[in-house]
């Protein structure tokens, strides 16, 4: 069985999850809007005092805020700050966590012991206050949410690497390529790595969802992207004032928030359940291995 | 020597006014003798400081003025009532003022009140250290001579407008000189209420003073102040009969509340939004672009997005009950975007210039976060594009109190008094302005309040004084008022009257009670 067609068995298994499916309409549909969000002539920033928190209508499907703006545009805006702080944050969370898992998993002694203790450190500090204080050092942007949010995302991708590596670290066929001379950087890389991603592609998942919650969180208490970027977290911040008046401008934000995270959960058990299939892994890891 | 208003328009203002005032009197009157007594439950957004009547903050106002008493009051038009000063005579120069105190007046330790409490206070207002917010209106104090146990004389170091000296008497709570070092930790008073009880973050308990001057006052016999964390918990317990007052909370909780069927009162001392310009910095020092602003302000998006409708729109730093207020301002400098367009391209400056400088924000400060939004917003239909630098906490106030921002917005207080107590806000300072520097860079600011100080005589003069005042302000345009919004709003159950209006908004208890 070549790549391409395990590729697609595994995406129709995970199709038959209708947890999985639904996901994947709705991340599909979210990235989608924000991708294109500039050809749907939605307006995020245009002000109409005249018509402030008016209810959900023909011209306004979200209703409109405090300052008149289009709920609903800034929602869509808001799904790009989200999916753009989740997407860099993990992937600096990746690009740091991974390396430091894979040297502290393959070297052990006191490589281990020295990376391991520093991952302990960051891990011991609350996320969200970590990301505040970052934020306090960085100043308010879209890079120092993004920052913020990927340096506390580092701890769980080191680990999971590093228990991932110290399974694999004796197994035969890195044995074998120890064996005909491949280097701890090749193996490290291209021997143990490639077995290795199922548990780091659901932290994938995992980490994304953790990260949009924590961006909107930031957001939530003030220290987030500043106004007038559109931000869920800002405008839930900012709805819960509103709440007697015009309740829907918290709710629906709030709602579009909440099943995007959902839908991160509900895909990062699915794959979980998929990646479990230990069989294909084994076929998996035996072809990668060879030198 | 006394302040006339020419102008027959503000005549009929203030003699609408005072028929107002005189009718809600007239029926606070007949309800205040059907008022009963009983608990008065309020509800406050903040714990307060300390005890000290000087402290003049906000978060002292719900206490100050029922552990104390002033030496004068202001009726909410303005007009000078006796307190614990029964009588007063300006000398016919204008440089002293000597005082009838009452006789019957005990402060709550038992000691009585007479002119050396009153001197003691004097001396500790005089105080650069202890005299807290009355050391600024106590500048033109030369001196103070006892002249016997009810009377004393206050001299100035020159001739005073009859205001700025009655603004001081109002300003004066009398201290018991016995307790004035222990005065943050313990109050020493003559007013109506007693401290009962303080739990620190949760609530202040008053009781009724037995021996409190005032007939039949106070109504009330005990108050108990607890402290809400949010609006929205103090809202709550309102409706759901936990409490009978919110004293101090948002104006768009008011608003909600009042279409309810709650009461809300307003005073008459509010607080004026002003957009605040550092001129000595950037496009800034353009007077032209300066200018524009008066123009660009959205004042009534502003006063809407902000505070729910509930204030005025001003182009003056003044209230209504100001000496100084003129309403024509208002029209002349109405949101235009045009005519801002026009100055800004009578300035000379570049696109790029006019937009390198960022609007300072407090980000914990939802209204203003809004409004900075709006201000945002409307620069740019004028083809200013600037970016809001929002700070948090101290490191808001460092940066407005030592003027490290382009622009930003920032309340001023004592508006409705003698005009030249603007200058006691640090953007009118006139002098150690810390956001402008010294030397003051509008020199002709500096001297419009210099002659609104020292004009005497007939109205006329007076009234020339405030209109150059008025002028200059909007001319130099350094600060650019914006809207007038309520501070120290009252919210109350129906059941509930008999409020006192006072001239700063403080929470006055004594008159308060239960309707049958």
């Amino acid at each position: 069985m070549n790549r391409m067609m395990r590729a697609s068995a595994m995406t129709r298994r995970l199709l038959t999850r209708k947890g999985a499916l639904f996901s994947l309409i709705f991340l599909a549909a979210i990235t989608g809007a924000a991708a294109f969000a500039d050809l749907l002539s939605l307006d995020p920033l245009s002000q109409d005092l005249v018509n402030a928190l008016e209810k959900p209508s023909a011209a306004h499907w979200f209703g409109t805020d405090e300052l008149g703006r289009d709920i609903m545009a800034r929602a869509v805006y808001g799904a790009r700050t989200s999916l753009l702080t989740a997407a860099g944050a993990v992937g600096i969370a990746a690009m740091v966590g991974i390396p430091i898992g894979l040297v502290a998993g393959f070297f052990g002694g006191w490589r281990d012991a020295v990376l391991m203790r520093a991952v302990d450190v960051l891990l011991a500090l609350p996320g969200i206050l970590f990301a505040m204080a970052m934020i306090a050092v960085l100043g308010r942007s879209q890079t120092a949410a993004l920052i913020a949010v990927g340096v506390t995302g580092i701890p769980s991708f080191a680990r999971v690497t590093r228990a991932q590596v110290l399974a694999l670290r004796k197994r035969d066929f890195v044995t074998a390529v120890e064996a005909f001379g491949g280097t701890s950087t090749y193996n490290m890389f291209r021997t143990i790595l490639p077995n290795a991603w199922s548990p780091i592609l659901v932290q994938v998942v995992v980490l994304a969802s953790v990260a949009i919650l924590l961006e909107a969180a930031l957001a939530f208490l003030g220290v987030g992207i500043p106004p007038p970027t559109p931000s869920w977290g800002e405008m839930l911040r900012t709805g819960k004032s509103f709440l007697y008046e015009a309740p829907y401008y918290a709710v629906l934000p709030g709602l579009v928030l909440t099943l995007t995270i959902l839908s991160f959960d509900s895909l990062g058990r699915s794959l979980t359940w998929l990646l479990e299939d230990r069989h294909e892994l084994v076929e998996l890891n035996v072809e990668r291995a060879k030198p | 020597m006394r302040v006339g208003f020419p102008c027959p328009s503000r005549r009929l203002l203030l003699l609408a006014a005072a028929t107002f005032v005189a009718a809600g009197t007239m029926a606070g009157t007949v309800e205040a003798a059907d008022l009963k007594g009983g608990r008065l439950r309020v509800a406050i957004l903040a714990d307060m400081t300390n005890f000290d009547p000087q402290q003049f903050s906000t978060v002292n106002f719900p206490l100050i003025k029922n552990l104390y008493d002033s030496l004068v009051e202001y009726a909410p038009d303005g007009k000078v009532v006796p307190s614990l000063a029964s009588a007063w005579k300006i000398a016919p120069d204008n440089k002293s003022v000597t005082l009838t105190l009452r006789k019957d007046v005990k402060f709550h330790g038992g000691t009585p009140f007479n002119a050396q409490a009153v001197a003691a206070t004097l001396k500790k207002a005089a105080d650069p250290q202890k005299g807290k917010n009355v050391y600024a209106t106590m500048s033109f104090i030369k001196d103070w001579n006892v002249v016997d146990d009810s009377t004393i004389t206050l001299n100035f170091t020159g001739p005073a407008p009859e205001r700025q000296i009655t603004d001081l008497l109002q300003f004066l709570c009398v201290i018991d000189p016995a307790g004035i070092d222990t005065v943050e930790t313990k109050p020493a008073g003559t007013g109506a209420y007693m401290l009962g009880e303080r739990v620190v973050g949760q609530r202040i308990r008053l009781v009724a003073n037995p021996n409190y001057w005032r007939e039949k006052e106070p109504i009330a016999n005990e108050v108990i102040f607890t402290i809400f964390s949010e609006d929205a918990a103090a809202t709550a317990a309102l409706e759901s009969g936990a409490t009978d007052i919110i004293y101090g909370g948002t104006s768009r909780s008011a608003v909600r509340l009042k279409d309810s069927g709650y009461q809300v009162i307003q005073g008459p001392g509010p607080l004026v939004q002003v957009f605040r310009i550092n001129s000595t910095r950037g496009p800034f020092r353009n007077e032209k672009f300066r200018q524009a602003f008066n123009y660009l302000m959205d004042r009534k998006g502003i006063l809407k997005v902000g505070y729910a409708g509930l204030g005025e729109v001003v182009a003056l730093p003044w209230a209504p009950a100001s000496p100084a207020f003129d309403a024509a301002y208002n029209e002349k400098y109405a949101f235009n975007i045009d005519k801002g367009k026009e100055l800004l391209a009578a300035s000379g400056l570049s696109p790029a210039d006019m937009s390198n400088w960022k609007l300072l924000v407090n980000g914990s400060d939802e209204s203003t976060v809004a409004i900075s939004q709006v201000v945002q917003g409307s620069l740019g239909k004028a083809g200013v594009k600037i970016e809001l630098d929002l700070q948090q906490g101290a490191e808001f106030i460092d940066a407005l109190l030592k003027g490290r921002f382009d622009a930003v917005f920032g309340a001023v207080g004592n508006v409705q008094k003698f005009p030249t107590r603007v200058a006691t806000n640090s953007i009118y300072r006139t002098s150690n302005n810390p956001i402008l520097g010294t030397p003051h860079p509008h020199p002709e600011y500096v001297a419009a309040i210099e002659r609104v100080n020292t004009t005497f005589g007939p109205g006329a003069d007076v009234k020339g004084a405030y209109d150059n005042l008025n002028r200059v302000l909007v001319e130099t345009a350094f600060a650019i008022p914006t809207n007038s919004y309520d501070v120290g709003l009252i919210v109350a159950a129906k059941n509930v009257g008999g409020f006192t209006l006072d001239i700063d908004n403080l929470f006055v208890a004594r008159t308060v009670g239960f309707k049958p």
